[in-house]
């Protein structure tokens, strides 16, 4: 039988496949990712495609809305090629072009010079023009040597190494430059390791790559370790995200199926190598200029983009396979930079506190604070660090992907189109919305639900508890298949001429998620003693959205009570945190440091968690007194 | 060497609440009873004050209730289709210091009863009786917004107690409690945050701490007393703690509960070993009710004439005041 060609419409990419595989697996492979929240198991409804020509087979119709079936689609992965195939895939399905925190965007400015000031530009990678004793018959030390000497009395390194394929080159290079040499010298962990060496004295770039792999999105900076200024910045969507939303579901699917480990481990190196030759070709770079990679991730995600087990870190007692994983060469990994660089990964705290978290930390420099400072990074789980110089303790509380879109019937990603900000008059409940890149609403993002949950509540149209006060006077309140909604955006004002709603079980979700982190807050205080007026900075980093709207998040009782002027936004503070320790040793060093000086508070021990997370799921808190600035608004 | 008591020092005490009215008062009872107020734990009398003694009520229904059992008919048979005598029988005959109207009629299963068909049992009952009263609606949560304000209505000034309000369902009572100045029963499903979200909500329509009283959902005993004790203890602690959205009195539909479960209803020929049936249900709603009275409860809602008399009597013995001192 001839391999069956799937055509994408409007792409107009085909691809090559063998019979019985999925149109998800499909257009992956065709370049174009597809939304699937639910990993291919046909549960989510959102791979929606129109098959024009051709024969496929379905497994099963899966969850799909009656709508989206009688105008004639079907779910890509229950969908099975049998033979040649036209697909038509709609600009809803769609994975689009995300909108990753890439910094200088939020509301609260950004104080990067602050935030790091403390370390000094000491770049991990460091380039020295040599000049190299010639030997003569007396002076007749080796060539590495006589290297060896010249760069110790341009660096304080401790032991060199260098690479068999660099020393075979070392003889001629040193020659031909007429024993003139630059030398480019990586340095983690206090020895000097030669990356490069060229002949002469001419400058060679030296570049660096900052990368923060999230279990939703992939960012990455490129940045110029000799001057430390930042050339290009990228994000995208995590392609292990056709496996699975979270990191339980990865580490099922790595563990569980059949070459699992190795499908999670290529996505995400496919995921940075397309950022890679994303952000080469904008700034005009070669991979051969990259000799560092410092990547920051949670833990399971740290072991999969090192292709290790993240087996037992699921399984009671929760153990990952390493905290701080060695350094690697960029090579073993298939990254399409310099092979010879060097792939560093920050060390995790615990199975559940990664090293995006020790990043971030580093980040807001409170570990060299005296203030009391707390740090909230809040993605698909919320992991918070409470401390200061002299302690620090961290914990991660599973909030759920709801701030990220997850679980929310109209819930999205912060990308274009996705609802943002909300209004909502009290006396008409007419809704007035905005959206990243001012277009077509198509769904709603995590700082728009927050702003949804404050003023659905401002507006009467939900009580304290979350219930949707069903006797309101407006269209907008209806019943719909799964019980009562509110309905933000109607139909012919939206991108897929749905109406956009928020739906009883939606507000249940929004509730569950922030409190959750607001219980894991609690219980941070708790375990050192402190009340939250001893907060003395909070710092807020994510990617939910372009920008948290503080006050709203305040009401609904996310964040504690305090003074605006303590908070502060960072973005995404993983890639940023990278950046950092690319350029300075001292930081680099310091977040060794960090990975092993946080206490990890496990809140799954004991029931403090569950009491506090039941008191939070109410607008704001079922104890009002530690929300005395709404209390007295009412 | 002299025994010195170890005190606990509280922040706050349960808030009182006042039921019924007087004629100077706007309304037609003879006495008002106040409960709540203690400053302490259960009848801690050496460490703070406990101004009101719980209080026990009867249950009146507005229909004969077909499941009862037989042991009842010598005490209510001759009143089950006159809810105004037996009201009345209840405060004279058998001591209760208030009485509980359940318009179960109204249950569109039993008999459908119209909001005036209740609003007019009320009132009767109100007539027969000069003690304060508490209606509960039938517990269908779409009828008894229907009857529960037309009560409200009919009986503006009497400063009834009303029940019950619902996490799911709070709002109409709330109101109707607010416009006729009721008392609210705000009912919670043995779960110490719906409770306190519930005053919440109800406060928040601006009915006064001070008009509500928790039903924090109580189980007889061997059928989970245990889970409405501890709620009702950390209710207390709660208020005693400061926390004024749980400083309310409680109420607990103790007869209600007991006369559910078999151990009080079987029989001595199906049960041999377990004794005569009254008196084992007499015991068994008594005992629940000393339990309860322990976690704080302020109104007990008993069905046994003679297990309330067991309670007001356990009462009058708990009132009593301790003191080490002296």
């Amino acid at each position: 039988m001839k391999t069956p060609t799937v055509l994408f419409f409007p792409d107009n990419v085909a691809v090559q496949v063998e019979p019985g595989t999925s149109l998800l697996t499909a257009a992956s492979m065709a370049g174009i990712e597809l939304k699937s929240n639910c990993g291919g198991g046909g549960t989510c409804g959102r791979c929606l495609v129109r098959v024009k020509d051709g024969r496929i087979r379905n497994i099963s119709a899966g969850k799909i809305a009656a709508k989206a079936r009688q105008a004639g689609l079907l779910l890509a992965c229950q969908a099975l090629v049998e033979g040649n195939v036209v697909v038509e895939i709609p600009r809803d399905s769609r994975l689009d072009e995300h909108v990753v925190l890439l910094g200088e965007k939020e509301i609260l400015a950004e104080q990067d010079e602050e935030l790091s000031g403390d370390y000094p530009f000491h770049p991990l990678c460091r380039q020295v023009q040599l000049t190299v004793s010639e030997p003569t018959l007396t002076g007749n030390a080796s060539d590495l040597s006589r290297l060896e000497t010249a760069l110790r009395r341009e660096l304080d390194c401790g032991k060199i190494h260098i690479s068999l394929p660099l020393l075979r080159s070392l003889a001629e290079v040193l020659r031909r430059g007429d024993w003139k040499v630059t030398v480019t010298v990586a340095q983690l962990d206090g020895c000097a390791d030669i990356v490069r060496l060229e002949p002469g004295h001419a400058s060679q770039k030296s570049l660096g790559l900052a990368v923060d792999i999230g279990t939703t999105t992939v960012v990455l900076y490129l940045v110029d370790l000799l001057t430390g200024i930042t050339l290009g910045k990228k994000g995208t969507y995590n392609k292990q995200a056709r496996y699975g939303d979270d990191v339980i579901s990865r580490i099922i699917h790595a563990t569980e199926r059949k070459g699992g480990l190795q499908d999670l481990h290529q996505a995400v190196i496919n995921t940075v190598n397309q950022l890679i030759s994303e952000l080469f070709a904008q700034s005009q770079v070669s991979g051969e200029d990259v000799h560092m990679v410092l990547v920051a991730g949670n833990t399971t995600m740290t072991h999969l983009f090192l292709g290790l087990t993240p087996k037992y870190i699921r399984l009671e007692p929760y153990i990952p396979l390493v905290s701080a994983a060695p350094p690697v060469r960029a090579a073993e990994l298939g990254l399409s930079v310099n092979p010879t660089a060097f792939v560093a990964c920050f060390p995790s705290v615990a199975s559940y506190v990664g090293g995006d978290i020790v990043s971030g930390t580093l980040l807001t420099n409170m570990a060299k604070s005296e203030k009391v400072t707390l740090f909230i990074d809040i993605g698909t789980n919320g992991e918070m660090v409470l401390g200061n110089r002299d302690w620090l303790v961290a914990a991660a509380c599973s909030a759920g992907p709801a701030f990220e879109g997850g679980g929310i019937t109209f819930g999205m990603r912060a990308m274009k189109g996705a609802i943002e900000r909300v209004q909502i008059d009290p006396e008409t409940f007419e809704v007035t919305v905005s959206t990243i890149g001012n277009m077509k609403p198509m769904g709603i993002c995590g700082s728009g639900l927050i702003d949804c949950l404050a003023k659905l509540h401002e507006a009467g149209v939900i009580d304290r508890a979350g219930k949707l006060q069903t006797d309101i006077d407006t269209p907008r309140m209806r019943k719909g298949d799964d019980g009562f909604e509110f309905v933000l955006v109607f139909g012919d004002l939206t991108e897929c001429g749905k109406d956009i709603v928020l739906t009883g079980s939606d507000i249940k979700n929004l509730l569950r998620a922030k409190g959750a982190i607001y219980a894991g807050i609690r219980c941070l205080l708790r375990a050192v003693q402190l009340e939250q007026e001893a907060i003395e900075k909070v710092i807020i980093a994510g990617g939910f959205g372009n920008f948290i709207n503080i006050r709203d998040a305040v009401n609904i009782g996310l964040l504690p009570d305090l003074p605006a002027g303590k908070y502060s936004f960072i973005g995404n503070s993983s890639v940023k945190g990278a950046r950092l320790a690319l350029l300075s040793q001292e930081a680099y060093r310091e977040a060794q440091n960090l990975g092993n000086s946080m206490t990890y508070l496990e809140l799954s021990a004991g029931n403090e968690f569950m009491d506090e997370f039941v008191s939070a799921l109410f607008l704001p808190h079922t104890d009002l007194s530690l929300f005395p600035t709404v209390a007295a608004k009412k | 060497m002299a025994f010195t008591p170890v005190k606990d020092k509280y922040r706050s005490k349960v808030g009182e609440v006042t039921l019924g009215a007087t004629r100077e008062q706007g309304g037609t009872r003879a006495y008002t009873i106040t409960v709540g107020g203690e400053a302490t734990l259960p009848f801690l009398h050496f460490e703070g004050e406990i101004p009101n003694r719980p209080v026990v009520a009867l249950e009146v229904w507005d229909v004969a209730p077909a499941d009862w059992n037989p042991c009842f008919e010598p005490f209510y048979g001759d009143v089950y289709n006159n809810p105004a005598a037996w009201a009345k029988k209840c405060v004279e005959e058998f001591g209760a210091d208030l009485v509980v109207l359940r318009l179960r009629g109204a249950d569109p299963d039993v008999k459908d009863a119209s909001p005036e068909d209740c609003a007019k049992v009320v009132k009767d009952v109100l007539a027969a009786v000069g003690c304060p009263l508490v209606v509960l609606g039938c517990g269908k949560a779409e009828k008894d917004n229907q009857i529960m304000p037309a009560v409200a209505e009919a009986a503006a000034g009497e400063n009834l107690l009303l029940g019950v309000a619902e996490q799911e369902n709070y709002k109409s009572l709330t109101a109707a409690c607010m416009v006729h100045k009721h008392n609210i029963i705000a009912q919670s499903p043995i779960d110490i945050n719906i409770c306190k979200q519930l005053n919440i909500l109800i406060t928040e329509m601006n009915l006064p701490p001070n008009r509500i009283v928790i039903d924090p959902t109580i189980a007889a005993l061997g059928y989970g007393l245990e889970y409405g004790y501890s709620i009702m203890e950390r209710a207390r602690n709660g208020a005693l703690g400061g926390d004024s959205m749980l400083a309310m009195p409680m109420i607990g539909n103790v007869g209600y509960e007991v006369w559910r479960v078999k151990e009080a209803n079987a029989s001595a020929a199906e049960y041999p070993g377990w004794g005569e049936q009254e008196a084992r249900g007499i015991l068994w709603e008594a005992t629940t009710a000393m339990a309860l009275l322990q976690a704080g409860m302020d109104i007990v809602v008993m069905r046994h004439p003679k297990a309330a008399g067991l309670i007001k009597q356990n009462i009058d013995e708990l009132m009593v005041k301790t003191s080490y001192e002296g």
